[in-house]
């Protein structure tokens, strides 16, 4: 466990997914009245994580995109969403969903990411 | 961070292109019985270049419904023609009314995530206190 500190890595790239995902929905909701303007929407973390969203995957730290911060998933426009009359294919309600799906899994992801740090200060002796 | 950034500023220029088009509709509804006025419109536009780069919104150029004023028949009244008719404003308060919601409620959704994305932030920040 100590040597590679997958948890912390796991939980940043989670963190990253969630504030990008949570600016995204951000942006829709802004543009919630723009003639024209299409929601979009990154796939959940589940998916990029178990690398199903045609990104490379990687078995080992040095291959390219191995890093999970700089690895982001590309946002594409929500499939199926029905238009407004004026192009418009943004909806109030679905956006408010995933910001609140992005809020849970960023406190999530913090919430591990501070219990493998007081783990880590346990096994140094300290508290 | 810069997406929690980026979250904020978007939010902003949400609210703040809401808040305009609140105003706006004000306007038409203060001069519903204001004789010859012409309703604004406000479009919504996606604000390109160096200050859309994240996607912020805006509000394009004011421009004036076009449609028949409303012919009122007083022919006591000063701007009456010689039919005894009148030209009053084309503003539909059922109109103004309805859009004036759709706007409050797009302006509490663009608040509630500038909320969230100042809430993850701060428990971002919450990390390094210890």
């Amino acid at each position: 466990m100590f040597d590679q500190l997958e948890v912390f890595r796991t939980a940043h790239s989670m963190a990253v997914h969630a504030g990008a995902r949570h600016a995204l929905a951000a942006r829709n909701i802004a543009n919630a009245d723009t003639p024209g303007y299409r929601a979009r929407d990154i796939p959940p973390f589940h998916e990029v994580a178990a690398g199903t969203t045609g990104s490379l995957r990687t078995t080992r730290p040095g291959h390219i995109g191995a890093d999970p911060g700089a690895a982001r998933a590309q946002p594409a426009e929500r499939a199926g969403a029905l238009s407004d009359p004026n192009g418009n294919s943004v909806s109030l309600e679905l956006e408010m969903l995933t910001a609140v799906e992005a809020r849970r899994q960023h406190d999530r992801a913090l919430a591990i990411y501070r219990n493998a740090l007081i783990l880590m200060r346990l096994s140094l002796g300290r508290r | 961070m810069s997406d929690f950034s980026d979250s904020l500023s978007v939010s902003t220029s949400g609210l703040k292109a809401q808040a305009t088009r609140l105003r706006h509709l004000s306007e038409n509804i203060a001069n519903a019985d204001t004789p010859g006025y012409r309703r604004k419109t406000v479009p919504f536009e996606q604000a390109f270049g160096a200050e859309g780069a994240g996607g912020e919104v805006r509000t394009g150029l004011v421009s004036l419904d076009r449609s028949e004023l409303e012919r009122i028949h007083d022919p006591a009244h000063p701007l009456a023609d010689d039919s005894g008719h009148y030209e009053g404003s084309n503003v539909d308060l059922v109109i103004e009314i309805a859009d004036a919601r759709e706007a409050q409620r797009s302006y509490e959704a663009n608040l509630k995530l500038f909320d969230q994305a100042r809430q993850m932030s701060s428990a971002l920040m919450d990390l390094l206190r210890r």
